[in-house]
């Protein structure tokens, strides 16, 4: 049966579907504005399902895919951290303080994973400086058996993932039980190629580059070298750095809201991207880390080419 | 028939006014983002003249015995225009700091010495101050800087070192550990005529947020502030970033 659609029932149909979309409009702009205060709330999209548990709880992201905001062509090659906040993390969440650098340790997995997973080459960590050594003595000790008991339990994981780790630092005032760990981690690792992690332990800018005239000396001593073939290149290879492919970081975050170097890679930061980050170290999230990146590859974009 | 087609009618119909309401919330979006950024923009030039007219009791007196010294680092574009860091320099006398360390990777400020020392009142060179010529009232004293005082520095006071150890009388045994220290590389640093000066707060104007190659020597534990482009700088910006720095707290790794 035939019937026609009256002019007045089309004009109902068309202010009830006006008034729909309006609702609609509102109420997009509504959950917009609410969206920031809701997120803390609730488990990003797809954050739970392509998590694979590692042992004892520590979360790793599953395989990612190149977020929309990035540029896969823009990554960094290397990204130095500064990992700062743990301490304060701890007190602010009412915790000791080891449960502020075993959640900082964590932290730092899921941040190397995250990088590699980006594509980016190599990740360098500023886990002990030579100056936390006036920190007291209880501390420092709870920090080595920290290190060492960790990176003792993920030598597995660091070969089924195929990153390669390397420890640079003084090493020499370290404990020997951290030192046949280190040994055995970077022997069981060495032969990766595509992934680098590399971990700062008992390290100092300056003392790498008086290391690095040391190292000169000896080998003039052998005869190995002249002085005039003491260029900058030549220096560079003497650095502590020498175990990556790329020595200088494209970026450096430090987090927790300080704004200085702190004696970290001094020499190799000189043409590097700096970002500082409010957020203290346990805190910072693979969000905190696109909003990095992001900053960083509008730097490149601006500029063209790495400098 | 009829029934059809007014229905593919109404559902065109919904799907033009679904798609109005997209636009529509797509360009309210748009307005709203741009309108927080011209706010925030507007909210920090009427902050930086409150601070520049003294509004700001807050910023009226910066305690600068902290800041013993200040360096500036400047894009290659920004450092052409010298006019733009003659400014800042006179900000920076006015403030009241007594030592300021200018630097531009490709030296284009250290040719230009003579002239900012001409228009800069009150400004002389560090080596003098040096000399003993104590600087009184306001008066600034400046170090220029480039790239050549950096890794390049660094290699010379490196073979500066070599030279001095194979010459001295050392045992078999010893491979210079106690020979290379940090006060051996300052010294070293010293003969080839680079200052040693670590600047206590590091100001960074260009688009980069980067250091642009200063002396990694001395960078070991300076604050670095970015501050924009040096085109659009504003004294307000400028005495907020140092009073900022007055305040914070440093436990050197402690």
């Amino acid at each position: 049966m035939n019937f026609m659609i009256h002019a007045n029932h089309l004009l109902v149909l068309f202010t009830i579907s006006t008034m729909l979309s309006v609702l609609w409009f509102l109420l997009s702009l509504l959950s917009l504005l609410l969206l920031p205060c809701l997120r803390p709330c609730f488990p990003a999209k797809g954050s739970l399902k392509n998590k694979k548990k590692i042992d004892k709880g520590t979360y790793v992201v599953g395989e990612e895919e190149t977020p929309k905001e990035l540029q896969r062509e823009l990554m960094p090659r290397h990204v130095a951290v500064i990992m700062d906040g743990n301490r304060r993390w701890a007190k602010q969440t009412g915790l000791l303080t080891s449960q502020g650098y075993e959640a900082g340790a964590k932290r730092l997995l899921e941040f190397a994973d995250l990088c590699f997973k980006l594509g980016i080459n190599t990740v360098s960590a500023f886990a002990f400086s030579t100056e936390n050594w006036g920190r007291h003595k209880i501390e420092v000790k709870c920090l080595m058996y920290l290190f060492q008991r960790y990176l003792k339990s993920k030598i597995q994981f660091f070969q089924s993932k195929e990153i390669r780790v390397s420890v640079i630092g003084n090493l020499a005032k370290i404990p020997e039980s951290l030192l046949r760990t280190v040994h055995e981690l970077e022997e069981a690792t060495k032969s990766y190629k595509k992934k680098h992690l590399i971990l700062a332990i008992d390290y100092s800018g300056r003392f790498d580059i008086l290391g690095a005239c040391k190292n000169i000396v000896k080998k003039s001593e052998q005869g190995l070298i002249r002085e005039e073939d003491v260029d900058e290149t030549f220096f560079e290879r003497e650095l502590q750095t020498r175990c990556t492919e790329f020595p200088s970081p494209d970026l450096l975050i430090r987090t927790s809201g300080e704004q200085r170097i702190s004696n970290f890679f001094l020499w190799q930061l000189a043409y590097t991207e700096f970002f500082f980050s409010p957020v203290l170290w346990p805190d910072f999230d693979k969000q905190k880390f696109i909003e990095a990146l992001v900053s960083y590859q509008r730097r490149d974009r601006r500029f063209g080419s790495r400098l | 028939m009829d029934s059809n087609q007014s229905m593919r009618l109404l559902s065109a119909w919904i799907g033009q006014i679904g798609d109005l309401g997209l636009n529509l919330l797509w360009r309210f979006i748009h307005i709203v983002v741009s309108l927080w950024y011209i706010v925030s923009g507007i909210f920090e030039a009427i902050e930086s003249y409150a601070i520049t007219l003294g509004l700001n009791k807050k910023y009226g007196s910066i305690d600068l015995e902290k800041l013993r010294c200040l360096a500036v680092v400047v894009d290659i574009e920004a450092a052409q225009d010298v006019a733009n860091v003659v400014e800042l320099l006179q900000w920076l006398t006015t403030i009241g700091v007594k030592q300021v360390g200018l630097f531009d990777s490709q030296g284009l400020l250290k040719k230009s010495k003579d002239l900012i020392l001409e228009t800069v009142p009150g400004s002389m060179l560090l080596e003098e101050i040096e000399k003993d010529v104590a600087p009184d009232g306001k008066r600034i004293a400046l170090e220029f800087i480039s790239s050549s005082d950096n890794k390049e520095a660094v290699m010379k006071a490196a073979n500066i070192l070599l030279q001095r150890y194979l010459k001295s009388s050392h045992p078999e045994d010893d491979k210079g550990e106690d020979f290379f220290t940090e006060s051996h590389l300052n010294d070293a640093l010293r003969v080839v005529g680079e200052n040693v000066h670590v600047p206590d707060l590091l100001l960074v104007y260009g688009p980069i947020r980067s250091h642009l190659g200063f002396p990694a020597w001395r960078l070991r534990y300076t604050e670095i502030v970015h501050m924009g482009t040096l085109k659009y700088m504003r004294y307000g910006s400028l005495l907020k970033a140092i009073h900022k720095f007055t305040g914070v707290h440093q436990n050197y790794g402690t």
